[in-house]
């Protein structure tokens, strides 16, 4: 009798062995002396059919490919995995700018190692807030079966677990995910591991691993020493130990030297496509800035509402942090009646009966009666008439009243429009993005942050009113401006005079030069800008604050200052050339309208 | 694969785990799956189990598999208007996740909607190369498909004419050989072994394609081996190997030398590195100076696996086979007519 555990593995030549696997042996022959149970012989002719359909028959040939009927990967995001496969076989940062899809080329990484069956457990550490959205790319992209992390048991049941670092490094997760190995390991926004002495750079060092792709679009922030990390945690030695490092390579934290020498042993462990590497084409982005005069109703309301935050801020002067949401009523009527009478609404709900303020917010309501029209509209309409009634415009604005009211005006001027936003669920989202694409010339949208919504077909973009957060500003514009947007784009920025939306447009359009900027730029510097607050609520206290329009003109400009400040700093700052944020812009017309 | 495979696949699938077919036609296949494929495909193993317990009556799913995606497009939505909210939504057809509109709550958990049992709700679904219920029925085969007993049907024998078939006994066996470092190539081979002359010959799975073969034993049978399972297995195995040690290696040496690279890379690092700590550091650094190290073998270290795929016992009328299938000389004859 056959010896059914006894695999043989023998020296086939003076390189490696051969391993036969034995475990076959046993079973045929327990059910030749139990006389059964057989087999189907046709399903075990598709068996062998379907291993052949899959066999991998060249060590270097790209075999996922055939694989991926739902992806058409870019030619660079091939070129990315070729290499990492190829060249450093398994092990590599991927550092592209955003938006040129490195969750994408670690996904075709992952598929081909799959598909060779090189690759079964997987782990893939995220920011908690992308998790889901790694879930659906891997699961619908791909076709790879990727499970978000929920309970204790799928650390050990589940193949390919997606999960939050904060989550993994933390008992008694950390300790199952110690005492595993991983035949690969993905990590997403790995510039938070540039500090060794973190517990995350401890943490991710101690996972035992096989290949190991770390993501980063900003491999080097401040410091040199931080690539020097993210390096050795991946390969130690390539770049020579700590002081061989600091004396071969580094004259300051931020300055090179050797720098061709350093440029090589870099390729050897990461790839950087940039935008302006040629090959990845970005259409033209013209910005036009709308001027508008509010219609007299419209300057009275106006008026009125800055009187009363003015008021309450005056009067509520050592509480002044919790005024600071007042803004919002000034910022609502450049947009709509409707949105600032929501929150005079609301506002006027939480205050006391005897309350002085409620008298003034009625005033103010009776300010709101008056108005007929909304000059924003008319505009966007006469804009949208302009077209060519085949081509899409999305039209953004912060207010759900807003939208509504936009919605419902589109719709009474025959105009068809779909709306979008946030709290619609997954498939309603996906059907609004049908509708649009298919039948509706119009989408009104108050959410641009969340994946799922690429609006490559339209060309076309008003801001009806601006967000605040640069950061919001530049997701809208990345929705429409993308990659695989094959036409150049028009952003229209709907301005009114003589309000605190003139001076933002003018700081965000002028001064910091929003709608120039490279995706991917502005992330590092307000990242270095709002060490201490957002710019955002910065804003907020400036307008609060000042006394005059002289006033706020001054302190944007300070912030304008140094905005810029960072910019050129980043610009001349780390490194290799290689390395450098882009700071190149894409091509833009500028047709500015605005007033000085 | 190409489509027409994909399709000639999962209709042979299909028939051979006795699903109930519905409707066919070239873009399409409507189905009803048979208990054993709705095992293999839908992941219902609770369902399952809650059946097989209690004796219920069970209720399989159904399926449109859609081979050809471009004649299945809805039609577009007539009279409903553009604004928001109203009637049923549009889904159109979706190819690896059945989307299950309206359980987005189970999509907002999870990332993506797992498939939920709901039987007597037809999904429909694209079939292509690569995606997961393919894979599924791929996987199935290969479970349900691993051990073989076939007889080669005989001609029938006149009543009475004392004469009776002999039937010699055949071992055939699919190996699939791995040839392994950090990358991967793949070998099938078909090898059968004659149990009575201990004859080997290639491409067996060809040969077995050809003949007309059956699961039941035929009356006026006798089987008789010469050679046991353990020598076969020798014997095949051994024959196998002078196949692989004609194979090139190349792959094997520049792997060798990666990985050597590597640890002389890490080595220089880490005995640097140690020297300067401190005592309970050193201990430390020692152990990941240990895991690296593990971690480069694991990746790089070249070798062959061989495994079976699937394998059985072939009882045929004949102790000999042709060194080529038919087949192969028929598609040869044919290349040289050109």
């Amino acid at each position: 009798m056959v010896n059914p555990t006894n695999d043989i593995i023998r020296p086939i030549n003076e390189l490696v062995n051969v391993h036969f696997h034995r475990d076959w042996c046993a079973e045929l022959a327990l059910r030749s002396s139990r006389n059964g149970p057989w087999d189907h012989w046709e399903l075990a002719r598709l068996a062998i059919e379907a291993v052949e359909s899959r066999l991998v028959h060249s060590f270097d040939q790209l075999q996922c490919l055939p694989h991926l009927s739902q992806l058409e990967p870019m030619p660079h995001q091939i070129d990315t995995a070729k290499r990492v496969l190829y060249e450093m076989r398994g092990r590599a940062i991927l550092a592209d700018e955003v938006g040129l899809g490195k969750t994408i080329e670690a996904g075709l990484i992952l598929k081909e190692y799959m598909i060779r069956g090189l690759v079964r457990k997987v782990l893939i550490l995220v920011p908690a807030s992308l998790v889901l959205q790694w879930v659906r790319e891997l699961n619908q992209k791909f076709g790879i079966n990727a499970t978000a992390q929920k309970k204790e048991y799928m650390w050990t049941q589940v193949d390919i677990v997606i999960a939050s670092m904060d989550t993994a490094k933390r008992d008694p997760h950390k300790s199952i995910v110690l005492s595993q190995e991983y035949d690969m390991l993905i990590i997403d926004e790995a510039h938070k591991l540039k500090n060794s002495k973190t517990s995350n750079y401890i943490f991710v060092n101690q996972i035992r691993k096989k290949y190991c792709l770390l993501l980063t679009a900003t491999p080097v922030q401040n410091d040199l020493g931080e690539l020097y990390n993210l390096i050795t945690m991946l390969k130690p030695g390539q770049l020579g130990g700590q002081g061989q490092f600091q004396s071969d390579y580094v004259v300051d934290k931020r300055l090179p030297k050797n720098e061709e020498l350093l440029q090589q042993e870099l390729s050897k462990v990461m790839i950087r496509n940039r935008r302006s590497d040629g090959g990845i084409a970005y259409t033209h982005r013209h910005v036009r800035n709308i001027p508008l005069s509010l219609s007299l109703e419209e300057q009275a309301l106006y008026q009125g509402v800055t009187d009363f935050v003015r008021g309450r801020y005056r009067d509520a002067s050592e509480d002044a942090g919790s005024m600071l949401s007042l803004v919002t009523l000034q910022r609502e009527v450049c947009s709509s009646r409707d949105a600032v009478f929501l929150t005079l609404v609301n506002l006027f709900k939480k205050m006391d009966e005897q309350s002085p303020y409620r008298t003034q917010i009625w005033g103010l309501i009776s300010l709101i009666k008056q108005i007929t029209a909304n000059t924003k509209a008319e505009k966007a309409m006469e804009l949208i008439l302009g077209f060519d009634p085949k081509e899409k415009v999305i039209v953004f604005t912060e207010y759900r009243a807003t939208q509504e009211y936009l919605m419902k005006f589109f719709k009474d001027h025959g105009l068809a429009a779909v709306s979008y936003r946030g709290g619609m669920n997954r498939g309603k989202k996906d059907w609004m993005m049908d509708l649009f694409r298919n039948r509706a010339q119009i989408m009104v949208a108050t959410e641009a942050g969340g994946e799922g919504i690429n609006l490559q077909f339209c060309h076309n973009m008003i801001n009806f009113d601006l967000p605040w957060n640069p950061m919001r500003v530049e997701q809208r514009i990345g929705r429409v401006h993308r990659l695989g947007q094959d036409s150049d784009v028009f952003i229209y920025n709907l301005c009114t005079l003589g309000t605190i939306e003139e001076h933002i447009v003018s700081l965000l359009h002028e001064k910091i030069n929003m709608f120039e900027l490279v995706i991917g730029d502005l992330d590092t510097i307000l990242e270095q800008m709002e060490e201490q607050s957002t710019l955002e609520s910065r804003l907020q206290k400036i307008i609060l604050e000042s006394r005059s329009d002289d006033e706020i003109r001054e302190h944007l400009h300070t912030i304008g200052t140094a905005f810029q400040n960072i910019r050129t700093t980043i610009a001349h700052s780390p490194v290799v050339p290689d390395l450098r944020t882009s700071i190149q812009p894409p091509p833009v017309y500028r047709e500015s309208e605005v007033h000085p | 694969m190409n489509q027409d495979q994909v399709k000639d696949f999962c209709m042979r699938y299909l028939i051979a785990t006795d699903c109930q077919i519905i409707e066919k036609n070239p873009a399409f296949v409507k189905v009803k799956l048979s208990p054993q494929a709705d095992k293999d495909l839908t992941g219902r193993s609770y369902y399952w189990s809650f059946v097989e317990r209690t004796g219920a009556e069970p209720e399989t799913m159904s399926f449109v598999f859609v081979f050809d995606p471009e004649s299945r497009k809805p039609p577009e939505p007539l009279g409903r208007g553009t604004t928001q909210g109203r009637g049923p939504l549009v889904v159109p057809p979706s190819t690896h996740e059945p989307l299950i509109k309206g359980d987005s709550i189970l999509e907002r958990y999870f990332g993506v909607t797992p498939m939920v049992a709901q039987p007597g709700r037809m999904i429909e679904e694209t079939l292509s190369f690569g995606c997961r219920r393919l894979d599924q029925m791929f996987a199935a085969t290969q479970s349900k498909g691993s051990y073989l007993q076939l007889f080669e049907e005989a001609p029938p024998i006149q009543r009475g004419s004392g004469v009776s078939h002999s039937y010699t006994t055949w071992l055939g066996v699919n190996y699939k050989v791995e040839y392994t470092c950090d990358m991967k190539r793949e070998e099938l081979h078909s090898l059968g072994i004659c149990m009575s002359t201990g004859e080997i010959v290639s491409h067996f799975q060809q040969h077995m394609c050809e003949r007309v073969l059956s699961p039941r034993m035929p009356a006026h049978c006798q089987l008789r081996d010469v050679i046991s399972l353990e020598r076969a297995v020798q014997q095949l195995e051994i024959h196998l190997e002078k196949l692989l040690q004609q194979a090139d290696y190349d792959w094997a040496r520049s792997a060798q030398a990666r990985m050597n690279e590597e640890i002389t890379r890490i080595h220089s690092y880490y005995g640097d590195l140690i020297r300067t700590l401190e005592a309970e550091q050193k201990e430390e650094m020692q152990a990941q100076y240990v895991r690296r190290q593990q971690e480069i073998e694991w990746q790089y270290r070249p070798r062959v696996d061989v495994q079976v795929m699937n394998c059985g016992w072939f009882h045929l009328l004949t102790d000999t086979l042709p060194t080529v299938p038919r087949s192969f000389v028929n598609m040869m004859q044919k290349n040289n007519s050109f």
